[in-house]
């Protein structure tokens, strides 16, 4: 069948082909327009003086073109360290939710014990719960553990997450099992059948899920809120609430705000492309 | 269906029979996998229990209280529970919830995956086509329903402007009680596209190429390879995107909160919207607590449903 | 399971055993007395214009005052209190806190806040009768003091003088009535230009002025009962609701964007505007713009709404002694009066003709003195004991519900007074 295929595929399929590589490319033109196209007038507001900003037929590009938004961003906190925070923090927490999310879903995926299901129903009963209302209790046990305004009360209830459980737990799934039994016939224990054999096959989860648990750390505001208190500790999101003040808000200076906080998530997300591309092929397994 | 690819039969190769196992009696096999489990368990449990599991019970205590979180609480057993069985607010935003639900559902599955499969393609300008699709995902909440009000702007927002020109009606959106959670559905189904796109595009990278080409050369066409190829290999993705997007959807709150506010005269109330009112608005954390132990109940049935109907659509390697 | 219960109950109890021993002004094993140290100061109010202010009140006090020192902690008015319930709740109370009238209530009921008068009594630097008689009154409770006043804002008649002039009218003055403010109006808007004639948000916090203004009350006298929707009630939420898509843009041409009326009125489109007098700064620095203030108009009688904030000391604090300090300073202090006047933030509530002489000679607007004139015929909000957050929501919504169309005035209100009814038994 191998060497049947390669002549007859390539002169059937190559002007098909090209036409849906055409559409392809035009459909997501216009999606990606429509994705991209409102993030561009958030940056043009961001670029928008404040007298133009305050006018209300105002034209569609602003006229001066002004980065002081920008700079004013650090003037109302201070920027680059609630930046450096909100990093350290996200970094942290997704390394942690790597390890402790990929250990989980081995065991849910892997290994058979009682009180499986149960007990990832459990895992999945954490997710069911709304945030806003689990703060109170949260920060009450936190007070108790004396972690009030301390990185380490920040971090903690963010090292484990049971969305990050579940999604590598899909992705073993996906993984026939004959490769751990080829490997714990060769001896390995299960550790070794999770780190060298499972976990390089699940990159593309893991690149993946890195993201998401890098995004949702960044992002996250009531938490950081509620938990911190000087600005030693704050991050992002709680210095840019500030911005809205009682009665007015400069939302010139919000959308800068907003704009500079999508970089690094979106630079992250570029370069764990590669390892999310097609390079995890199965041809059967090595005899 | 019945025509199902496994990746031992398109190399051409039949699985081998399971390996022989050593000869130890089982029950001790099975305390030992036990041991083994509770260790790759430990980290994520402990954690869990001491930040999430214990805290959620903090809240069941305080669904039984009487509490403004500034004087002390006081016990007032299932009150807070009897009042929200006749509490007409609480029912409509149920219904506002689940009508969300439905829409936002429906939508970011179908175009996320459409989305997904475009995207998988080795094909160049895919990685920028991915960042873009990727962008809303990444941006807050504050500044994308700025920009989906403005948008959805009635008199001179851009949707209906567009329209206007295909000559139709264009709705109040925000400003009309019976298009308010729609307004609310089409921005988050903006905004999570990407998000369910990367998920699901993550799934489809894992389908080895030679799967979809067999099919193919079966004689295949696109339509059919996607039903009997595709989809089945990516129903681990699929039913975690639709697992995840049930239970997320239930607590939708952050849209609501700074698009409508819950209205215009109460149109949008959502479930998360009426607890945090009642939480720090109202000064009625007990009752708000009341609340999120009925969604809870709601999401976990609906979940458990969910992981039942698994065996019946979810083909696992 | 138990465990976490448990240690939650035993939590609770030690936050009553420090809150009890913080009343009490216990003895301190510590060793810090409660007249020195570092205690903290939480404000919505600061951020993100005053917080230099802030800084140069601050720096001030604490020269004055070598050994205590001020730590400033700061949220969005949004956001302030969740932050601050949930720091209550958890026994992390800042020691001193800004709050508004409407909040206050609560707090000082729920024993959050500790009364003052002991600390102001045994301050023999502290004179009340600095302080604005009417905000210490609101801010006492079964005769305690509970927080001191800090500022004050009134809301008042913005007017563009160049469009009134464009259309040969006579500026509103302290005389005018409903009817000639919708004449007015009436006479200024020029849709098709987009120009409008007047605006004031159809919420709670316009109703109940405008209730006032009617000869209505919102409560009855016992404040068992809304009564809110009788005939008066009626006129003054039909006052409302007449304008928008006859002299003020309706909630669909506003389409959501923030701050639209302010854009507006900026943009010299828009005749008449209720708003705070928070928004002088911004309209002075705006170019181009010719505009005056004047009391706003009443039916009846004459009613203008006072927003008062106050900062409370935690009844959590172990600091009581430095923060009625620092309280007091925040209130009345010469640097505080001078800081909050030179960078318009807010009024300070002081009793002082002579400190305000600056603030009346500033121009724009002309008409400053219009101000304090809004102080003689004061309506306060109606308090409740319970919910307030949600006897307003319930208003804001009837309101917002007759304006769809779907009922009419009257059944809307009565539904609302229905539902307060409910809450106020």
């Amino acid at each position: 069948m191998a060497e049947q295929r390669t002549p007859v595929a390539r002169r059937r399929i190559s002007p098909i082909r090209l036409t849906t590589t055409i559409g392809r490319y035009a459909v997501l033109g216009l999606g990606a327009l429509a994705m991209v196209g409102p993030f561009a007038w958030m940056v043009v507001t961001s670029l928008t003086s404040d007298a133009q900003l305050a006018q209300v037929d105002a034209p569609l590009l602003p006229d001066p073109i002004t980065v002081d938004p920008y700079q004013r961003l650090n003037d109302a906190f201070p920027f680059w360290r609630f930046a450096a925070n909100s990093l350290g923090v996200a970094a942290v927490s997704t390394l942690v939710q790597l390890a402790t999310s990929a250990t989980a879903a081995y065991a849910f995926s892997r290994l058979r014990f009682p009180g499986r299901n149960a007990l990832f129903v459990l895992y999945l009963a954490t997710m069911m719960i709304p945030m806003q209302v689990i703060i109170v209790p949260l920060f009450i046990e936190m007070r108790y553990l004396g972690l009030v305004d301390t990185y380490l009360g920040l971090l903690l209830p963010t090292l484990v997450s049971s969305f990050g459980v579940f999604m590598l737990r899909q992705a073993f799934l996906a993984l026939p099992k004959e490769l751990d039994e080829a490997a714990y016939i060769d001896g390995a224990g299960s550790f070794r059948v999770f780190a060298q054999v499972l976990l390089p096959l699940v990159a593309p989860a893991l690149a993946t899920f890195a993201v998401f648990a890098f995004m949702s750390s960044w992002n996250a505001f009531l938490w950081p809120l509620v938990i911190t208190q000087t600005e030693a500790h704050m991050t992002l999101p709680v210095g840019l609430s500030l911005l809205q003040g009682r009665y007015s808000t400069d939302w010139n200076v919000v959308m800068a705000g907003s704009t500079i906080s999508v970089i690094p998530v979106l630079a992250l997300y570029v370069f764990a492309q590669r390892y999310v591309v097609r390079g995890v092929t199965f041809t059967g397994l090595k005899s | 269906m019945s025509t199902l690819v496994t990746p031992a039969t398109a190399a051409g190769r039949r699985a081998p029979a399971t390996a022989p196992r050593s000869p130890r009696p089982r029950r001790r096999r099975r305390w030992r996998t036990a041991a083994t489990a509770l260790a790759f368990l430990a980290p994520s449990l402990v954690l869990l229990l001491a930040f999430w599991i214990g805290p959620m019970l903090g809240t069941a205590w305080m669904s039984l209280q009487d509490w403004n979180l500034l004087g002390r609480p006081s016990y007032t057993g299932l009150d807070n529970y009897r009042e929200l069985a006749t509490d007409d607010d609480f029912h409509a935003a149920l219904g506002h919830t689940v009508a969300y639900l439905v829409g936002y559902l429906a939508l970011v599955l179908v175009f996320g995956l459409a989305v997904a499969l475009l995207l998988d393609a080795h094909l160049p300008a895919m990685t920028l086509f991915r960042a873009m699709f990727f962008l809303p995902v990444v941006t807050s909440w504050v500044a994308v329903s700025l920009l989906w009000k403005w948008l959805l702007n009635p008199a001179v927002g851009a949707v209906n402007r567009f329209l206007e020109m295909l000559g139709l009606p264009g709705p109040g959106w925000w400003t009309d009680p019976d298009w308010a959670i729609p307004s609310v559905v089409l921005a988050s189904v903006w905004k999570d596209v990407g998000f369910v796109a990367v998920l699901l595009l993550a799934g489809l990278q894992a389908i080895p190429g030679e799967l979809r080409e067999a099919a193919q050369i079966d004689g295949a066409g696109w339509w059919r390879t996607l039903r009997s190829v595709v989809l089945p290999l990516l129903s681990p993705s699929l039913f975690f995107v639709i697992v995840i997007s049930l239970i997320n959807g239930f607590q939708v709150f952050d849209q609501v909160w700074v698009m409508t506010e819950g209205g215009p005269a109460g149109a949008s109330t959502v479930v998360v919207e009426q607890i945090v009112k009642y939480a720090f608005s109202y000064g009625r954390i007990g009752y708000a607590s009341a609340m999120s132990l009925v969604l809870f109940v709601i999401i976990l049935l609906v979940t458990l449903v969910q992981l039942r109907l698994q065996r019946r659509w979810v083909h696992y390697g | 399971m138990t465990i976490r219960r448990r240690r939650l109950a035993a939590s609770a109890m030690a936050m009553a055993a420090t809150t009890l021993l913080a009343a009490c002004g216990g003895a301190e094993p510590s060793g810090d007395d409660d007249a020195t140290g570092k205690i903290t100061y939480f404000t919505f109010s600061a951020a993100p214009d005053h917080l230099a202010d802030l800084e140069a009140i601050k720096a001030e006090f604490e020269r004055q005052n070598p050994g205590i020192t001020v730590e400033v902690q700061t949220a969005a008015f949004t956001d302030y209190f969740t932050k601050l319930q949930t720091a209550v709740a958890g026994g992390t109370a800042p020691d001193t806190f800004e709050l508004n009238y409407e909040n206050f209530v609560t707090y000082a009921r729920s024993g959050a806040l500790l009364p003052l008068d002991d600390l102001a009594q045994a301050d023999s630097d502290y004179d009340p009768s600095r302080v604005y008689p009417k905000a210490l009154e609101a801010f006492t409770l079964d005769g305690q003091l509970y927080a001191m006043p800090s500022t004050f804002s009134t809301v008042v008649l913005f007017y563009n003088k160049a469009l009134f002039d464009a259309a040969g009218l006579d500026y509103p003055t302290a005389d005018w009535t409903w009817e000639d403010e919708w004449e007015a109006a009436q006479r200024l808007t020029d849709r098709d230009n987009g120009i409008y004639g007047d605006f004031q948000p159809v919420t709670f916090h316009e109703f109940y002025k405008v209730l006032a203004q009617n000869g209505g009350s919102f409560l009855s006298p016992d404040g068992k009962r809304a009564t809110f929707n009788d005939a008066k009630g009626v006129e003054a939420a039909e006052w409302l609701l007449r304008k928008p898509g006859a002299v003020q843009p309706t909630l669909a041409e506003i389409g959501g964007t923030a701050d639209y009326d302010t854009a507006l009125f900026k943009s010299g489109k828009l005749a008449m505007w209720h708003n705070g007098i928070w928004q002088i700064a911004g309209l002075a620095a705006t170019e181009g713009l010719d505009f005056d203030i004047v009391t706003e108009p009443g039916n009846t009688t004459k009613a203008n709404a006072v927003f008062m904030n106050a900062t409370a000391v935690s009844a959590q604090t172990r600091k009581a002694t430095a923060a009625w300090k620092w309280v007091r300073f925040l209130s009345t202090s010469a640097k505080t009066v001078e800081t909050r006047l030179a960078s318009n933030w807010e009024l300070p509530a002081v009793n002082d003709p002579a400190a305000f002489d600056t603030y009346l000679k500033q121009t724009p607007p002309a008409n400053r003195q219009a101000v304090f004139d809004a102080l003689e015929n004061i309506a306060l909000p109606p308090v409740i004991k319970e919910q307030q957050s949600k006897m307003q929501d319930i208003v804001t919504q009837a309101l917002q519900k007759a304006a769809t169309g779907e009922v009419s005035i009257q059944e809307a209100l009565d539904e609302a007074a229905d539902e307060v009814n409910a809450l106020l038994s």
